[in-house]
Order: C-alpha cells, then structure tokens, then sequence
C-alpha cells in the first residue's frame, strides 16, 4: 500500500465522525503532496500512529472552526477556546483517527495511536524533515480542517517505533 | 438513583457523558485516570464505570483489573476509540462487561448501563 492508499481510510473516517458527531457532510478538496515545513493553523492536533503503519497525523483548523464544531457537540456556545474546548478539538482529532486505524486494520495494516498533542498557535513552523505529506483539506460548514499524512508502511523488524521525525524549530 | 462512574482523560468527553446521564437522571462522578478511578471505586461504590482505555497514570486496563480485584462483580463498560479486537478482546477477558467504541451514540451508552443494571 502506497503513502497515498493510506489516505482514504482517514478521509472516510473524518467524513464519519463529523457526520455523527455534528451532522456535518465533508467534502474533500484539492490534494496536495508537501516537502517543506508545515506553517500551523490557529489549532493543530498531531496524533502519532506506530505498528505495520508509521508515522505522524495533523490536523489544523481556525480557532473559528473549533470554536463551531464544540459548540455544535455540545450544543452551548463556546465563545473562547478554553481548556475544555481544547479538549474536545483534540478528542475530536483521537476519535477520528482511531477510527481511521479500524479501517487500516481492515486493509491488512495494524496500527495503535498515540494520546494526541494539540499545539495552539498560527504560524508554527512544523517539519517532517525530508519525509513528504499528503495535504488533504475537508470542507465543511464549521470550515476547513487540513490534514497532514506522513505515513508509510513499516520496513519488516520497525516494530512500534515511529521513523518518522518531526522538528519544531 | 443508580451512581455512575465516568473515566476518561479527556474533559470535554466526560462533560459530555455526564451532562447526558445527569439528563437521565443518573448520579453522577468522574475521574481523570485508572487510579483516580480505582480510588473512587472504593471510596464512592458506583453501579457502573463506563471506562476508557488510552489514559495516562494509569491505564483503562490495567483500572479495570484492580477495580475487579477489589470487587469480583464491578459493573466495567470499556469506551475506546481504537475498537480494535485485540483492545476488546483483552478487556472482556478481564471482566468489562460491555464496550463502547467512540464516537458514541447516546441510545448505545444508555442501553449499555441500563442492561448492566437490569
């Protein structure tokens, strides 16, 4: 399975959690594969996969987005991004990617995530050093959330070590 | 008013199951990790602990079995978002009574608790 074929079990995925959890329809926009460093959205979620799939998830959204979506889950206005609101963007990135690891898991690729990490602030550099991205935006009513993929599948032996490196200068 | 026990590291998550059992008329109480959890087991005697697997401190799992030890007939419904057999599998063998695989659907907890305290 290519770097690419991982792409769609998170798509679907993503397109399933934001339907039940916020009747949202998804709409997938233009891939685009990146070398160079990520420069973050208002909220980014990164989620670490180790096992026959490595690598590292992202997902970046406004804090306009998150803001909508927590307050549509909830269904109360969240008016700052607080710490609870935090905890429900980041639960939102946890749930779409476990899911996404059923389907791998499906497809032949075991995989366990990490507990996600959320970094709050526009314009961080983020570099998956000289391993490329696919960009995947989702379209949705709340607005975009961009996904980064750096994923492969594991050389025989990796074992549950993530060989994909991530620098924040 | 049956009391139920919500583990889970997320706050946004246990908020959110809260705000539905409270809604059901269920009381009540949380905790951030296994030991918390295994803490309040014995302190508080829920009916339920609807439990989740990935947290820090101390894991689902392993709560899970020192909630059973002390109490053989601890009512443990797993919540996970990996639904992966092997997570499933492991927990059902050390007693949870049930699973949830997230996103969660508010009838399937519901059901999951009301059958646990039939």
């Amino acid at each position: 399975m290519s770097n690419v074929k991982f792409m769609n079990p998170f798509v679907e995925a993503a397109s399933e959690v934001l339907k039940a959890e916020v009747q949202a329809e998804v709409r997938r926009g233009t891939l685009s594969l990146q070398k160079a460093s990520l420069t973050t959205d208002d909220v980014t979620v990164l989620i670490s996969l180790v096992g026959e799939v490595q690598g590292v998830v992202l997902y970046g959204f406004s804090v306009e987005t998150c803001l909508a979506i927590v307050s549509r889950i909830t269904e109360q206005e969240f008016k700052e991004f607080d710490n609870l609101a935090q905890s429900g963007i980041a639960e939102l990135g946890n749930v779409i990617t476990g899911r996404a690891t059923i389907k791998l898991s499906e497809s032949g690729y075991r995989s366990n995530i990490s507990p996600p990490t959320l970094i709050h602030g526009r314009g961080i550099q983020i570099s998956t050093l000289d391993f490329s991205r696919i960009v995947v935006p989702l379209v949705t009513e709340f607005g975009d959330i961009v996904v980064h993929l750096a994923l492969r599948e594991s050389p025989p032996g990796a074992g549950d070590h993530n060989f994909v490196p991530i620098s924040i200068p | 008013m049956a009391k139920i026990l919500i583990v889970d590291d997320a706050e946004f998550l246990r908020m959110r199951i809260s705000k539905m059992l409270i809604g059901d008329g269920y009381e009540v109480i949380e905790a951030e990790n296994g030991a918390l959890a295994v803490e309040a087991y014995k302190t508080q005697k829920p009916d339920v602990v609807l439990m989740d697997i990935t947290m820090p401190e101390m894991d689902g799992l392993t709560a899970l079995k020192e909630i059973r030890a002390i109490d053989p007939k601890a009512r443990v419904v797993m919540l996970t978002a990996l639904g992966q057999e092997s997570v499933v599998l492991e927990a059902i063998k050390s007693g949870a009574r049930d699973f949830v695989v997230k996103p969660f659907e508010r009838e399937r907890v519901l059901s999951a608790i009301t059958k646990l305290l039939a």
